[in-house]
Formats: C-alpha cells, structure tokens, sequence
C-alpha cells in the first residue's frame, strides 16, 4: 500500500453507507427554566451535534448551563424582573394542587415567560440563525419567534399528557386555555395559533406501550420514546451503601421540601421492609430515618437506576420514563399537573400503581411497594414498555426526525 | 323540624356516603360535609378521586346523572369553587326530571 492510498479518507460509499449524510444544519433549542424540560434536549442536542450539526439553546442561563454538555453554545434569555417573580411564584405554586395549580400555571407562569423569553429568543434566532428551532412545549416564546422568523419549528414534548387531550372533559377550560394562547400571540402580530404542537413536529418522548393507542396521531406526531444519554453527573454518591434490592423515593427536582408529609409516610412504609430505599430529600426533610433508608438532596438518577428493583416517585414524566426505560415498576403518588395524567398511564399499562399523595398512609405505601416488588405482573409490563422504548429510537429517532425538517 | 320547609337530605346524604368512601374516614373526622363543603379547599380532592366519585355517581344513579356533563359545563372558576351543594342541587334537578 502506497503512502498516497493510506492519506486517502474513505468515503462514506467505500464503507458501504449508500446515503450520505445531510449537509450540517443548524438547530436552536429553547427551553423553559425546569430541569426536566432541559435534559430532553441534551440528549436530542448531543446527537444532533454528534452527526456534525451546530447546535445551540436559549434559555435562563442559571438553570440551562449546569445542565449542558461543557463547550455547548447557550444563548442567555433573562428577564430580571421575572427572575425575581419566578422564585416567589415557584414558592406559591408548591402550595397549589388541581383545577387552581392549572390556573396559575397559565396566568403566572407559562404566559409571563413567554414574554419575558421573547426578546432573548429572538436576539437568539438573530445571532445564531437556525435552520430549525426545537421549542419546549412549555417555553411558548420559541414558538411564537419561530414562527415570527418563518422558520422550520419543532415541539419537544417533555410530557405526554397534553397529546391526550386532558381538557376534553372541561372544555370552557380548554377554551380559556386557548383565549391565553390568541392573547399572547397578538402583540407579536400572529394569528392565533395553538403554540403547543407544531403543524411541522412534535416530538413526544414515549411511546404507544406506556400513553395507549397513538395510531390516530398525523404523521408528524413522533413517538421516540425517552431521550436519555444527558451528562450523568454521577460523583458523590455512596454506591458502597448498596448492598441488595434497593427502591428510588424521589418527588423530583421541584417538590422537595413540599412532600415532607410524603417523605415521613414512605419512610414509615419500607421500615421494616427488606429493602434498601434511596430518598431524593432536602436536607432536614426526614426525621429520623430508618437505617434502610438512604437521604441525598441529589442523585445521579441514571447511573443509579440499573442498581434498583422498583422506583417511587409523583409521576414526572422524566422520572417515571428513566425507571420504565430500565424496566423498573412503579408507584406513583401523582401530585398536580400532568402528574395525575402519566400516573393514569403507568396504572393503565399494568406498570405500577397509584397511591393518593396528600392521603396514603404507611400501611398502603407498604403495600403498593410491595406488590410492585414481588409480583412479576407490574415487573413484566415495565419491562414490555422498556422494549418498545428501546425500539423506539430516542435521541437518534429524534435527530432523524429533526433533520427531515430543513 | 319545621315541617312546613321539609328539605330532603336523601341525596345529601348519599354523595356524603360516596365521598367518605372515597376520601376514606380518617380525613373527613374533621369536616362536617354538608352542601357548602368545597371539593378542592375543604375536602382537597386529589383528581383521581373524582374520577372515583364520578364512577359511584354512575353506579348509584345509573344513566339519570351524568356526572361528566355536569363537569363539561363549568368553567374553571366554578371547578375550583364547586361546592357539595352544587353536585345535590344538579343530581336532584336531574332526578326530578327523570321522575317527570
């Protein structure tokens, strides 16, 4: 073989791949400051960027950045004043459950972010000029300026629940719901439109196994299942503490310090129970935890999962899909929002059971524990929607999706 | 009693049945349920037990109640201020109704 042969690149044909990849495209992330909301687009964004796309996000950088992978490009969206608004309306929301959490999700929230994100969004689109903006669902900003700019958008669906529908039983809600979309949409010169779901995509991280039948979704509905693969963040934690069947006790990462009730009850519950538990808590949350128990304000929930046998949680979408993609069964003790919706999901497809969260007492904890733990049935359908996960592509569905759009 | 204003408390008395088999006993030793009991301060009822409470209205009063109609005509104000009175006052309405 001749020096010149060996300097010689193989191209994509000589390896046999048949289609050569898509000229680099660039995609613009906008989210919402909520960590579950983030990490979604990590990963869909590290695939992205992994097939030789540029790839940047926008959003609050306080939040976003620790979130990122090191080196990626953040464009900083950030209202002060809403800042300040934001940590007081996070405080009162803990306190609100049901039809008024919804109420003030909308009118304090979803639309106050909106506007406070817009000019960053923009300034954003300006700057780094994407081919494509990939929107949270919940970050109505990236919608609207996307579709201000003409251009190619996509919605990331960190939760299932809005796809089915959850309003249709109270449509003078589902009504009001739209009348906040048209008001927001009108000072920006756009005709209503419903900044939820993309007319180009919507990428939903799950799949018919865990939300049911999704064969009357159009085709840009994009089932890719959970998009997992962000930084593990993974040091710190006492892994030697492990040393048999473990669960994961977790609220997330917004409700700490609201469900110390909660905390109290599930400690109570696995006791005397033959099991390790690993609690999400804040500090000084649990009072005296029993010697099963193991309290961390953090874990690295992906590298901790393949040690577990079951998980615990309020049914955030992210949590409840990283213990179905390991195939770990449930309880869920859905809180608010579209917690009370996913939790109907997992019960629906047989992978856990649901307890009441204000409500359960230590007996009844320790029962859905155990019968998650014990029975094969819950076991075996965690494990079917884990397949059909697995099957459904995730990130790499996601990226091929989203380079169809440009 | 004064017997001239007699109020019928039988369907009262039956959706107080349903909630404290519902929410479970051990919540309500505190609360007197009566018509002006609110659902979401009062009682905190979690959406899965009016889901719950939607299935024994069904049971109970069989196609002569629809719960979820009931439900589709409120706007969100009237969801968060519903009271135990509003769902006697519609289940009695529709009962009469029925009866004519």
């Amino acid at each position: 073989m001749t020096m010149v042969r060996r300097a010689k690149m193989p191209t994509l044909q000589d390896l046999g791949v048949k289609n050569i990849a898509p000229p680099a495209k660039r995609f613009l992330f906008v989210v919402p400051p909520l960590t579950g909301h983030i990490n979604p687009t990590v990963a869909v964004g590290a695939e992205l960027a992994r097939r030789g796309h540029e790839v940047a996000w926008a959003g609050h950088p306080e939040v976003v950045g620790p979130l990122l992978e090191p080196g990626s490009v953040l464009y900083p969206v950030r209202d002060e004043a809403l800042a300040d608004r934001l940590e007081t309306a996070r405080a009162e929301w803990l306190g609100l459950r049901g039809p008024a959490a919804l109420q003030f999700l909308w009118e304090e929230f979803l639309v106050p972010l909106g506007h406070a994100m817009m000019p960053g969004v923009e300034a954003a689109i300006e700057a780094f000029r994407p081919d494509v903006v990939v929107t949270d669902q919940q970050a109505l900003a990236g919608a609207a300026a996307a579709r201000r700019n003409d251009l190619p958008w996509a919605t990331s669906a960190t939760t299932s629940a809005e796809l089915t529908d959850p309003l249709a039983g109270v449509p003078k809600v589902a009504d009001w719901v739209s009348g906040l979309l048209a008001g927001f949409q009108r000072p920006y010169g756009l005709e209503a439109f419903d900044l939820r779901f993309s007319d180009h995509l919507v990428l939903a991280f799950s799949t018919a196994a865990l939300i049911g039948d999704t064969s009357e979704f159009p085709d840009h509905y994009a089932f890719v299942g959970p998009a997992l693969g962000r930084p593990s963040g993974g040091t710190g934690f006492p892994w030697e503490w492990l040393s048999g069947p473990a669960i994961l006790v977790t609220l997330g990462t917004v409700n700490g310090s609201a469900g110390e009730r909660f905390f109290q009850v599930a400690a109570d519950a696995v006791r005397d129970l033959d099991v390790q538990a690993v609690f999400v808590a804040p500090d000084g949350v649990l009072i005296d935890a029993p010697p099963n128990v193991l309290v961390r304000p953090y874990v690295p929930q992906l590298d901790l999962l393949p040690h577990l046998s079951a998980v615990v949680t309020h049914g955030g979408h992210n949590t409840v899909c990283e213990a179905l993609a390991h195939g770990l069964p449930l309880v869920v003790a859905p809180i608010r929002d579209d917690q009370p919706v996913i939790a109907g999901q997992v019960e629906a497809a047989g992978a856990g059971v649901t307890v009441m969260f204000s409500r359960v007492q230590a007996p009844e904890l320790r029962e859905a524990i155990t019968q998650v733990l014990t029975g094969d049935a819950h076991r075996a359908a965690a494990r079917r929607i884990r397949d059909s996960f697995a099957a459904a592509g995730g990130a790499s569905a996601a990226a091929d999706r989203l380079e169809k759009l440009t | 009693m004064d017997m001239g204003a007699v109020v019928d408390n039988d369907v009262l008395d039956e959706v107080v049945r349903m909630l404290v088999d519902v929410i479970g006993e051990d919540f309500l030793l505190d609360v007197e349920v009566g018509r002006g009991t609110t659902f979401n301060e009062d009682l905190a009822m979690e959406s899965i037990e009016f889901v719950a409470l939607a299935e024994r209205l069904q049971q109970v009063y069989q196609g002569r109640v629809d719960f979820a109609a009931f439900v589709a005509g409120l706007d969100l104000d009237e969801i968060m201020t519903m009271r135990v009175g509003d769902l006697v006052a519609h289940i009695e309405s529709r009962l009469t109704a029925s009866a004519a």
